[in-house]
């Protein structure tokens, strides 16, 4: 046998022996609380209440969604939540974690175990069951702000349509949107009156189309939120801009959607 | 057709919500609402209420221009002390009271909905602006027979230092 296939064997019998991470070694577990809402559609007359689980910090991943799959995993199976890419891009493991709207795969946990770490569903919305929020408005309203690029005429040439660098950086900070919902849901006036405002999600893709070079819709779609509760139900609260997991800026774009139209 | 009979079962769920008790005004009359707030078959787009500049722009516009011109009109009042003319104390009470009328509108918009009061909604509309042609009647005999808005403001004043000298 030769010195390198030596070396691979052995190599291969530890990496059996111990698997391929590297073992955390005998330490205290880090026990930390984790208090989640929970509510079953099978038991309606069931108050929701919190659900104490423990986790030990040195078996679980970094994130509080690590720590809800491993509950779910390993201490109830019953716990239900959305999620879907773990890395902040699909927007479904939005909850309220700790009192501040968030995903759960981009919110780290707070290594104090001596403090324990509540989790809610996305705030005064329908509960379809523990975090599960009913989100049927949510998209209804995305729906009828019509997300997709509308035109009258085509280039002559029939080609693509041209747009220039400019024009394209317009429509940063606002494309990124996740349609999370948890800049939605952190507006008062959108817990009031969600059923007719649209909300700083939707009103931020609303801007989105509104500005695009290319578009030529924005008569009709000024139209649209031209009455007391699609648009205007919006206070300059900023909720959304501080509760924005990917940073983007809701409150601005709703603020310049409002200027464009001041003089309509 | 069986998938839209299926969106509108899906509709009828069973869902979780905030007791309505603690969430609406206990002695006005509430209409009934959609579970989870949704209105049609739950493919449908949410359709906005027919177009209105005047519950639109032209009320936040209002709201700004009032806002906007109460900065000069009260810092103007108060760098005077008080001394005033009528015609400068007019225009600020009245652009004051545009502010606060534009600005309880916009409350009873966000707090007493016609979606959920129906009609209290315009009771309360139509009270406030009865409140708000009083208040201009008050104005007027603010102006006419005694010093005007600042003048009542300059009034509580020395009524305070008269309390304190008193004492």
């Amino acid at each position: 046998m030769s010195m390198s296939g030596l070396l691979r064997t052995s190599f291969t019998r530890t990496a059996l022996r111990r698997g391929l991470a590297t073992e955390a070694g005998q330490v205290a577990p880090r026990l930390k609380t984790f208090k989640i809402y929970r509510w079953s559609p099978d038991k309606p007359t069931e108050k929701p209440r919190l659900q104490e689980f423990q986790v030990d910090l040195n078996k679980c991943g970094p994130m509080v969604l690590d720590a809800l799959l491993k509950i779910k995993d390993e201490q109830d199976g019953t716990l239900t939540l959305r999620r879907s890419c773990r890395e902040g891009i699909c927007g479904s493991c939005a909850m309220n974690i700790g009192g501040r709207n968030t995903l759960a795969c981009l919110c780290k946990i707070d290594p104090d175990t001596s403090k324990e770490s509540k989790i809610y569903p996305l705030p005064h919305m329908y509960v379809i069951k523990d975090l599960v929020p009913d989100l049927t408005q949510f998209y209804k309203q995305y729906k009828s702000v019509q997300p997709y690029l509308q035109r009258s005429s085509v280039p002559e040439d029939g080609k693509e349509i041209l747009q220039s660098v400019e024009d394209r950086k317009k429509l940063d900070g606002l494309y990124e949107c996740i349609l999370c919902a948890c800049c939605s849901t952190s507006c008062p006036s959108y817990w009031w009156n969600q059923e007719q405002y649209l909300g700083p999600a939707v009103l931020m893709q609303a801007y989105r189309w509104l500005i695009d070079s290319r578009d030529q819709a924005s008569k009709m779609r000024k139209e649209m939120l031209q009455n007391s509760m699609s648009l205007y139900r919006c206070h300059t609260i900023m909720n959304c801009t501080k509760t924005c997991p990917k940073g983007l800026n809701p409150g601005f774009a709703i603020q310049e959607i409002k200027k464009s139209m001041a003089l309509e | 057709m069986f998938s839209k009979g299926l969106m509108q079962r899906q509709a009828l769920r069973t869902l979780h919500q905030t007791g309505k008790k603690s969430l609406t005004i206990p002695f006005l009359s509430t209409l009934p609402q959609n579970p989870g707030g949704v209105k049609g078959d739950v493919n449908e787009a949410y359709q906005p209420p027919s177009p209105s500049r005047i519950h639109g722009s032209l009320h936040w516009d209002f709201q700004r221009v009032t806002s906007v011109a109460l900065l000069p009109l009260v810092g103007s009042s108060l760098a005077a002390g008080g001394d005033v003319s009528v015609v400068a104390d007019s225009v600020l009470a009245t652009v004051l009271l545009g502010h606060i009328y534009v600005g309880y509108q916009s409350c009873i918009v966000d707090y007493i909905p016609a979606r959920v009061y129906g009609k209290n909604h315009n009771y309360a509309m139509y009270l406030l602006t009865l409140g708000s042609l009083f208040a201009l009647g008050g104005i007027y005999k603010l102006e006419t027979e005694e010093d005007g808005l600042t003048g009542v403001v300059k009034k509580l004043w020395t009524a305070k230092s008269a309390t304190e000298e008193k004492q």
